[in-house]
Parts: C-alpha cells; sequence; structure tokens
C-alpha cells in the first residue's frame, strides 16, 4: 500500500551490535555451526527483577527493544502492532514437553501464559499504560509486513493517531533448529556465516533470531526515514515480483534508475537465486546492492532488521562494507528498495526514502 | 464519513453442529453442546466437559471429500468446513475475481497434531510426519483455507488469545474502508488440544461440569473447538451484486487493559471502554443496544470485570444479554466470530439467546443475565465482547440492515 509513514527511530537487538549505542555493527560478529543467536544485552533496564527471572529470552529482548525505541523516540504509543512467527516457542517446547512428559499432571502455567503469541504485545501495553490498539499477526515470513501494513492504515484513520510501535521478533532454539532440520530449511555443508550467500548453489540457509521495533508517524519531525510504500506478496513467481516492483515504482512516480541501493533479504538458498537475479536485474549498474541475512541469520521476522538497516543506512547516509554486493555508482541515497525472499517462497517490497 | 461495512454471508462449525441453521435450532431447543469428549485424547476425557465439534476428523475429511492422505489438522478441517458454508452461499468466482482478504485467526494453530507428533519431531531421523511439521503455525490453516477453495486473497493471520477472530473482523472492515481490498473473509478457529486444556487446567479455571456465566457460584469456564467466517464488504458492492445483507457491521474497537498479563481489572474499565468506543463509533447510545452477547467465560475474573462494565454502562437502561459458552464451551480463537454470527442470527430471528446454567446474581453487582429463551422482539442493534489474555479486548456493534 502506497501510505506513507515516518520513521521516528528504530531499536534492534540482533546477532550483531545493532543495539548499543556507539557501536553499530562493529565488530562484526559471524558463526561457523548454522546459526546466529543475538548479543544479549543488560535487560534489566526494563525489566523488573521478579518478571525477569521467568521470562523466556525472546520476551526479554523484545521487550527492551521495544521500550528502547519509544525511549529513543521520546513519545508514547498510540498504538503498538506486532508481528512473529514463533512466538515464545521456547515457553511453547517447554510447556509441551513438560506436559507430555508429566502425563498431563502438576504443570507450570508460566510456560503456557508466555507462549501466547501475544503475551510480548500484552507487556508492553502493561509498561507503557497504552490502553489503545493493540494487534499481534503470525503469519509466518510476513508477519512483521502484515504489522507494517496494519500500522499504515492505522496511522491513517485519524489525528489521535499519530506513533505507532510496531515490531517484529522470533527466537532460535535448538528443538526448533533440528525439527526445521527436517524439512531442509538449513545448510548441510559447514560455512561460516559471513560466507553464507557465496553458497548459492545448494539448498537451504542459516537459523537467526532478533527483535526489531519502529516508532511510526504521521509527523515529520525529527524522523529518521521514510517508508513510503508497501507490498505483500504471496508466493510470487519471477514474473509476478519483477510486476509488483516495477508497479511499486510507476505509482511512485520512479524509475528503477532512481532506485539508489537494493537492499535484499537473499539468504544463501539456491531456490531464491531466480528471484533475487530477475529482481537485481531490473536496476543498471549505478544501484547498489546489499544484503543482510548473513547478518541476522534467517527467521519469520528478518525483514525487520532488514528494516532497521535500511533506517539506518538512510539516516547515516553511510552503507556498511559488510553489507555490499555490489558498489554501485556510488551516489547519496535517497531512495532504497528493500526485497525480501523468504523460505517459504513469499516476498515482499519496502520502498524508503531519505529526511 | 467512509462507507458502510457489511456482512453478506457467514459460515460456523461448533459443538453445537455444522452450520449457521443448525446452532441456532440448537439454541432454540436449549440443547447445550458440552459434553465429556469423544475425540481429544487426554487423561482428563472423563473429568472436564468441553464444547467438542461432534465429528471425528475421518468425518470430517469425509464430508470435504479429502483423500485420505491429506495433511489437514483438525483445526484446518474446522475451518474448511465452516468456509465452506459461507462459500455455498456466495459466488465463488466473484471471490476469486476480485481483490480478497483473508483474515484468520488461532491461538495455537494444529497443536493438536503436533502434541501427537512432538516426541517424533525432535527424535533423530525422519518419516512421513514431516508433512505436519508447519500444521504447529497459525497460518497453516490459513493458507489451507485459500489453497483448498482455489482463492488467491491477500492474507493475514492474528492471534491475540481469546479475541483473535474479533480482531479479524474489525482489521477487515479496516482494510475495505481504506481501499485495500474491495471484499474481506474474517473470522477464526481452533482446535482443542490436550496443550490448551492442560493450559487452562494449570490456571485452575477450567470448570468440570457445565460453565455458569454470572453466577455467583461460577466454577471456571470449558474448553470448546470450532470454527467461524463472515464475509464482509461494503454496502453498495453487496446491493450491486444483490447479496443478501446480513447485518451493518456498525461499531468496533479494539483496546488494551494495560492492566496484568492474564487478569483484567477488577472493575472492568477495559470492557467498559472497549464498548462505549464501539457504540460511539456506530452511533449509538447505551438505549439503542438490544442484546449483548457477553464474552461471559464464567471465570471469576472475567465475568466479575465485565458484569461491572455492562452495569455502568447501561445502568437503567440494561439490554437482554448473554453468555452463549455454555452452549458452545470457550472457542478461543474462534469465538468472537461464532459470537458475533449468533447476535446477527439471533437480531435476524428476533430472539435473545438464553444464559444457561444461571442461579444467583454475583453479590458485587446483582446483575441477571437473561436466563430463559426471549423470542418474537424487535433487536436492531447488537454488541459482541470478546476479551483476552494480554488484555486484548474487543466489542464489535452490528445493526439489522
Amino acid at each position: 500500500m502506497n501510505r506513507p509513514v515516518y520513521i521516528k527511530a528504530a531499536s534492534s537487538i540482533s546477532p550483531q551490535h545493532s543495539y548499543e549505542a556507539g557501536m553499530l555493527l562493529q565488530p562484526v560478529v559471524s558463526s561457523d555451526n548454522g546459526r546466529l543467536y543475538v548479543v544479549e544485552q543488560d535487560y534489566r533496564k526494563y525489566i523488573s527483577p521478579v518478571a525477569i527471572r521467568r521470562m523466556s529470552r525472546l520476551l526479554k529482548m523484545s521487550i527492551t527493544a521495544g521500550m528502547q525505541c519509544l525511549s529513543d523516540a521520546g513519545v508514547s504509543p498510540d498504538a503498538i502492532i506486532t508481528g512473529t512467527g514463533r512466538g515464545s516457542v521456547s515457553d511453547m517446547e517447554h510447556f509441551l514437553r513438560d506436559m507430555i512428559a508429566m502425563k498431563e499432571e502438576a504443570l507450570n502455567p508460566t510456560y503456557f501464559i508466555q507462549s501466547t503469541y501475544n503475551s510480548v504485545n500484552g507487556w508492553l501495553a502493561l509498561q507503557t499504560k497504552c490502553t489503545c490498539y493493540n494487534q499481534t499477526f503470525v503469519h509466518r515470513s510476513l508477519s512483521f509486513e502484515l504489522a507494517l501494513l496494519d500500522a499504515q492504515l492505522t496511522l491513517g484513520e485519524g489525528e489521535d493517531m499519530q506513533n505507532v510501535l510496531v515490531g517484529g521478533f522470533d527466537e532460535m532454539t535448538d528443538y526448533y533448529h533440528l525439527v526445521k532440520d527436517k524439512i531442509g530449511y538449513w545448510k548441510k555443508e559447514a560455512l561460516n556465516s559471513l560466507d553464507l550467500l557465496k553458497h548459492n548453489d545448494s539448498g537451504g540457509t542459516i537459523g537467526g533470531e532478533g527483535a526489531s521495533f519502529f516508532v511510526l508517524s504521521n509527523d515529520s519531525r525529527d524522523a529518521t526515514s521514510i517508508l513510503l510504500a508497501l507490498e505483500i506478496l504471496h508466493k510470487p513467481t519471477v514474473t509476478q515480483l519483477q510486476n509488483a516492483i516495477a508497479k511499486l515504482l510507476e505509482s511512485n512516480g520512479l524509475e528503477p534508475c532512481d532506485i539508489d541501493l537494493l537492499l535484499s533479504g537473499i539468504n544463501g538458498d539456491v531456490a531464491l537465486q531466480d528471484s533475487f537475479d530477475a529482481a537485481s536485474n531490473m536496476f543498471d549498474s549505478s544501484t547498489a546492492i546489499a544484503a543482510f541475512k548473513h547478518l541476522c541469520g534467517d527467521y519469520d521476522t528478518a525483514s525487520a532488521f532488514g528494516l532497521w538497516l535500511a533506517n539506518y543506512i538512510l539516516s547515516n547516509q553511510s552503507i556498511p562494507e559488510i553489507t555490499l554486493l555490489k558498489q554501485g555508482a556510488g551516489r547519496p541515497v535517497k531512495k532504497l528498495l528493500m526485497v525480501n525472499h523468504t523460505i517459504s517462497g513469499d516476498a515482499s517490497l519496502m520502498l524508503l526514502g531519505n529526511c | 464519513m467512509s462507507e458502510k461495512i457489511v456482512v453478506s454471508a457467514a459460515g460456523l462449525i461448533s459443538a453445537l453442529g455444522h452450520g449457521v441453521a443448525a446452532n441456532m435450532q440448537a439454541i432454540r431447543n436449549l440443547r447445550s453442546g458440552l459434553r465429556y469428549p469423544q475425540h481429544l485424547r487426554t487423561i482428563h476425557s472423563g473429568e472436564f466437559v468441553m464444547g467438542e465439534v461432534p465429528y471425528s476428523n475421518e468425518e470430517m475429511a469425509t464430508i470435504l471429500n479429502l483423500s485420505p492422505k491429506h495433511h489437514y489438522s483438525r483445526t484446518a478441517l474446522l475451518a474448511l468446513l465452516a468456509m465452506q458454508e459461507l462459500l455455498f452461499a456466495t459466488d465463488i468466482d466473484l471471490l476469486r475475481s476480485e481483490s480478497l482478504a483473508l483474515i484468520n485467526a488461532g491461538t495455537v494453530g494444529g497443536m493438536c497434531t503436533v502434541e501427537d507428533l512432538y516426541p517424533d519431531f525432535v527424535a533423530p531421523g525422519t518419516g512421513d510426519y514431516v508433512k505436519y511439521i508447519d500444521t504447529l503455525d497459525c497460518a497453516e490453516s490459513t493458507e489451507d483455507i485459500a489453497g483448498f477453495f482455489g482463492l488467491k486473497p491477500l492474507m493475514a493471520t492474528i492471534s491475540t488469545a481469546c479475541s483473535s477472530s474479533a480482531n479479524a473482523l474489525l482489521l477487515g472492515a479496516r482494510m475495505i474502508k481504506q481501499g485495500v481490498v474491495k471484499r474481506a473473509l474474517c473470522g477464526g478457529c481452533d482446535a482443542l488440544s490436550r496443550f490448551t486444556l492442560n493450559g487452562f487446567n494449570s490456571l485452575k479455571n477450567v470448570a468440570r461440569e457445565a460453565c455458569r456465566p454470572f453466577d455467583r457460584d461460577r466454577i471456571g469456564l470449558n474448553l470448546g473447538e470450532g470454527a467461524a467466517y463472515l464475509l464482509l464488504e461494503t454496502e453498495s458492492s453487496a446491493r450491486e451484486r444483490g447479496a443478501t445483507i446480513l447485518a451493518t457491521f456498525s461499531g468496533y474497537c479494539n483496546s488494551n487493559d494495560a492492566y496484568h498479563p492474564t487478569a483484567p481489572s477488577p472493575h472492568g474499565d477495559g470492557a467498559y471502554n472497549t464498548m462505549q468506543q464501539a457504540m460511539n463509533m456506530a452511533g449509538l447510545k447505551p438505549s439503542d443496544i438490544g442484546y449483548i452477547n457477553a464474552h461471559g467465560t464464567a471465570t471469576i475474573n472475567n465475568d466479575i470485570a465485565e458484569g461491572s462494565a455492562i452495569k455502568r454502562l447501561f445502568g437503567d437502561a440494561m439490554p437482554y444479554f448473554s453468555s452463549t459458552k455454555p452452549f458452545t464451551g470457550h472457542t478461543l480463537a474462534a469465538a468472537g466470530a461464532i459470537e458475533a454470527i449468533f447476535s446477527i442470527a439471533s437480531m435476524q430471528q428476533g430472539i435473545v439467546p438464553p444464559n444457561l446454567n444461571f442461579q444467583t446474581p454475583m453479590e458485587e453487582l446483582l446483575l441477571i443475565p437473561t436466563t430463559q429463551l426471549v423470542e418474537n422482539i424487535n433487536i436492531r442493534h447488537v454488541l459482541s465482547n470478546s476479551f483476552g489474555f494480554g488484555g486484548n479486548n474487543v466489542s464489535l456493534a452490528f445493526s439489522a440492515s
């Protein structure tokens, strides 16, 4: 949907140093075991010691990223909208394993409560005393995009809607990794995560996790970038993907050469290579190309980390070397197109501009 | 002011049976669907009555004409049967050719299947079970619906606990109002699972016998299962194609208690504000409301909070109100859509479903729901409430067309 909304703040807890002030993406973190875990933070800043003891990593990182984002923007939210592929999957697994092992007797309700997909939203509402609109999307690799779409709708609904907190989060667990391995999610060969995109002649990718939050607003003051348009594509063919990109550019009055940076959600899986090539080939040599999943791993809401990176590039006017696949003409980044490709075959487009 | 959104088709399945007509007939006959479960395999099956849909998975697969090798979870089977009813009454080619959203809701997806297979999932090796690995996702049923009926909609899946499908409905209306799509199929599905039963039981709020909403001696909730979907579009779109308009979707509100992870605020502030804002959007005052289908789970916390809110908001203009959960059990993600259909059908038929099993008012409120079936009355506007874990509250307002 073409409905411009401003990004006022972004906060991401990821496998990279994306959260701590002053050390953005430095030093670069890599892994050799097929998965990337977040750089853990001091979660006591926003969560009470009593609550923190029982919380899964997902709850801690998501609440912290969300609260930090609001603090950076200096606003209280008028709505809280999130997307997650799996929610607090470690709590779900814990309760399920206990239920099977204990034969349905004497179970701890905490894991059950926290396994509900909307538990992060409930905590964020509680912490911010935000009694307004509150929504949680759980549609696999489009969960975060649907939250963004809802934020666009929400900001279109009236003047009392000014600041919407939007987030995407997922965690990696051993069991999750094992289960998804059985349906071909992960690469069989050993590799360093930073080489992921070079391994694009085999199936699968590497696992990842993270929690990224944004304050979106109708107000342009102090905005770091602008999200101009969003497109959600359910299992597009290569041609449908190209057509959607062409239509998105045209409806925003842009030519392919107006795109300074193409940010790709390519994940090393050979199955996505055609779709990546088709998207890249629409742009000439002046458009730079960057990627991000070798930094965060792949997970349902990895595009939220992608959006965090896009906002970082636009607001700092600097493309981190580690993300670059193709140099381009080295122009200032005024228009950025993110094309996310996912294991499930779904895709999304986000058109962003600088402020 | 944007154009009116209307409900132009509906379909459902619950413990009362398959189809809106069968469900409403059971309500008129005061026939509850609660019983000891026959299909859910649990050590608690002789302990708790539940609102189990009276079909086995095999029976549902037969009705749907599926090959025995199908990959559908019980959750998806329920969703397909509910959607099948809706689509019988709708021009499916129109839904295929014009822009459409499918907004589904679930709390645990295909957990009913996954909990049986999980030991295999996490053991080394592989097997035929791998086709069920993705059924855990709530989105699986959404994609199953689209695939089975040959639809290519914009798909979304929502999970906000017990208010999930009420949220699906209001999201659909908002998408249509802002021109994202022309029509939206909205609702939710949940099947009974040991996971959910033991989760609620670990919270000690599952009743052994039939639940007693708003009663002083209420004993907790009964779990249920089911699925329900409604077709939303603008009034002009429905009139253009000569569709029967079941009701106008006149107001809605989503808000959050911001009070506690699982319990509502004791005075029902969240419920009060949610109902009031839904009525404000519809341009209604308390005396306009003819019937409230309450959330009424019969848990200690919900009923005191919701009852307080209803009493404060409606005071002397108290409309008929009841919880239909003693008929169906609490169907979780499906509840909002099932009860929206009950509210609309009651308005169309001029009846009020009774709040079964009520004997003694709560001492704090002295609030008495509608305990007998009321017939031959004229209702113009109804409210349907859904309140969930995480403080997620939704009220929906429907008006006679």
